[in-house]
């Protein structure tokens, strides 16, 4: 659906994003994570035909974007940075407003997608008088007015409250499942990204660090939480005896790989050791985005 | 599209209390006009100068004299600023507000859509010069009961004529028009700032700011040889057609100037928006 080849933007000095080759299958939820500055948003912009690449190319659909920008939009619905809309207007007015710059309107699409988002009460009201939780509804309606096949939501949930994240994430679920719309969701929230996200893309400092299935990577290594009554020394022990890589400050372990929860238990009792708890951990989209991030800072040292 | 695109930028255009700063202000101006003109001095001078070149005050202070005064004065205190003050708005402000960003997600070109918020500018100017000289009259003709006869004088132009009634509001009547006309200038000035990467304020005072240089510059002896160069010189155009015998082929070559100018300004605007990243 996308696929972006050597594609290369800077601001200036600063390398906004570094020879990106990103490929987004139809059909998925597919991710973009990274810091504040990785070069996520630039990317969007990219493929938006907001931002010229210095080098490389873009591709929605296989339209070029640089070359062919309204073809490649075409069924493309997107929120780029901060929902803005003229306050002064109403909801309605504003979605008609951004509908026509590219279609005529489609009253009963309009009817259908506010239902969607829940924005029916008060779509008549000026956007002026809209919460910030209204207005991200109101750019996702705006978003799916042109009967997209490919949404790119950038940063969905930034300034939402918990209420407003979990609401804007069903959203999300629906329109994949129900909608059967491909999604490319940036965000630095990794709760939002590890529940929404079938595949995902990390990236730091304009480059890209990894792209794929997180779940799969190293899934034959899981982790574990042991509680017993020499903690200290067992811990020790679990390194030495090859069961475990390494122990969190938190108590998690990390098993070595084709290690399995029973082992370690089967090891503690053999030596000694009064188990009083021992459970397996899953491994959380945030230990695989650190340690991503810090294999990278580790390898620029 | 292109029609319900216009509608458009011109409903948002009129919806905000800005646009109508500018209508408002004129009103305001009109009345205190009219007001400095009830005072001694000032209505002294006005019959002084009329019968010292052979008229009756009593048939030319009126409606279409007045309006023309209050057009003269207003364009010249106010005219500028409303016109730059709006078109210096139009691009700058949706990238400001980020609304640009909201617009340039959708399939649209950006040629076309520069295309359409400039001819909504130029409908706004049109309008606002169209309102003026239309409020100008309407309140001469209500302080004095009547059209009367229209005195014209205008130093800088070295015009001095005398219309009746009928000619007269043919000859102001046209003159509005073409000033509507000529301060498109503004607007395409105004709107080139706009397009570059500039708050709204400054592609405002950048127009001004090139506006006074110039009419400094041309109202300086050692360019008097400059004269045809300067926007000023063209823009006054409108003022000529107040003449005994309209100098139509002086006016044309002003209105293509201008013309040309106005091109030039909405070419380099353009380049600079379409060349643009727009990323916050």
């Amino acid at each position: 659906m996308i696929a972006l080849h050597g594609v290369t933007k800077r601001f200036g000095q600063r390398l906004a994003v570094d020879n990106l080759s990103l490929t987004v299958p139809r059909g998925g939820i597919f991710g973009l994570l990274g810091h504040n500055g990785a070069g996520k948003s630039t990317s969007i912009g990219m493929l938006l035909g907001q931002v010229a690449p210095d080098a490389g190319e873009v591709y929605i659909a296989g339209v070029d974007v640089v070359a062919d920008r309204r073809k490649a939009l075409a069924r493309v619905g997107a929120i780029f940075e901060a929902p803005a809309f003229y306050d002064y207007l109403t909801g309605w007015r504003n979605l008609r407003l951004f509908c026509e710059y590219s279609a005529p309107f489609d009253a009963e699409r309009g009817r259908e997608v506010v239902k969607l988002v829940g924005l029916e009460k008060r779509i008549g009201d000026r956007v002026g008088t809209y919460s910030h939780g209204m207005r991200s509804r109101l750019a996702l309606a705006q978003a799916l007015m042109p009967r997209p096949e490919l949404l790119i939501l950038d940063e969905p949930s930034e300034g939402l409250d918990p209420e407003g994240i979990h609401e804007m994430r069903n959203l999300i679920l629906r329109l994949n499942k129900e909608w059967e719309l491909t999604i490319l969701f940036s965000s630095h929230l990794l709760t939002e990204v590890q529940q929404l996200c079938s595949e995902l893309a990390v990236m730091r400092e304009g480059k890209l660090l990894f792209v794929g299935d997180w779940r799969e990577l190293d899934a034959d290594r899981h982790w574990v939480r042991v509680q017993v009554d020499r903690q200290a020394e067992a811990e020790r022990g679990l390194c030495a005896a090859g069961l475990v890589e390494h122990f969190e400050y938190d108590g998690r372990g990390r098993l070595r790989a084709n290690v399995a929860v029973p082992q370690v238990a089967s090891w503690l009792v053999a030596q000694g050791f009064a188990v009083r708890a021992i459970h397996p951990i899953e491994r959380t989209l945030e230990d695989f985005y650190l340690e991503t991030i810090h294999v990278r800072d580790a390898a620029k040292k | 599209m292109f029609a319900t695109q216009l509608k458009n930028e011109l409903l948002k255009l009129f919806a905000r209390k800005r646009t109508h700063i500018g209508f408002g202000a004129f009103l305001v101006v009109q009345v205190l006009i009219l007001a400095m003109l009830q005072l001694p001095k000032a209505k002294r001078a006005f019959a002084n100068m009329l019968t010292n070149n052979g008229y009756l005050p009593e048939e030319y202070y009126a409606g279409l004299t007045l309006g023309l005064l209050i057009i003269v004065f207003t364009i010249s205190l106010l005219g500028g600023l409303y016109v730059a003050l709006v078109s210096g708005d139009v691009v700058a402000k949706e990238v400001e507000d980020g609304t640009m960003r909201m617009i340039l997600s959708r399939p649209i070109s950006r040629l076309r859509l520069l295309t359409v918020k400039w001819l909504a500018c130029a409908i706004y100017t049109f309008t606002l010069i169209t309102f003026l000289g239309a409020t100008s009259l309407l309140a001469g003709t209500i302080y004095r009961h009547g059209l009367g006869k229209l005195f014209v004088f205008v130093p800088q132009e070295s015009m001095f004529s005398v219309f009746d009634s009928q000619e007269g509001l043919w000859r102001y009547c046209r003159a509005v028009l073409i000033l509507g006309v000529v301060t498109q200038i503004i607007t395409a000035l105004a709107f080139m700032f706009s397009c570059y990467k500039m708050k709204p304020a400054a592609a405002t005072i950048l127009t001004l700011s090139v506006l006074f240089v110039d009419f400094v510059l041309r109202n300086i002896p050692y360019f008097a040889s400059f004269q045809k160069y300067f926007i000023s010189y063209h823009t006054a155009c409108w003022v000529r057609t107040y003449a005994d015998i309209v100098p139509w082929w002086s006016i044309s070559e002003s209105l293509v100037y201008l013309t040309a100018l106005g091109a030039t300004f909405w070419i380099a605007g353009a380049m600079a928006f379409c060349a643009r990243d727009f990323k916050s």
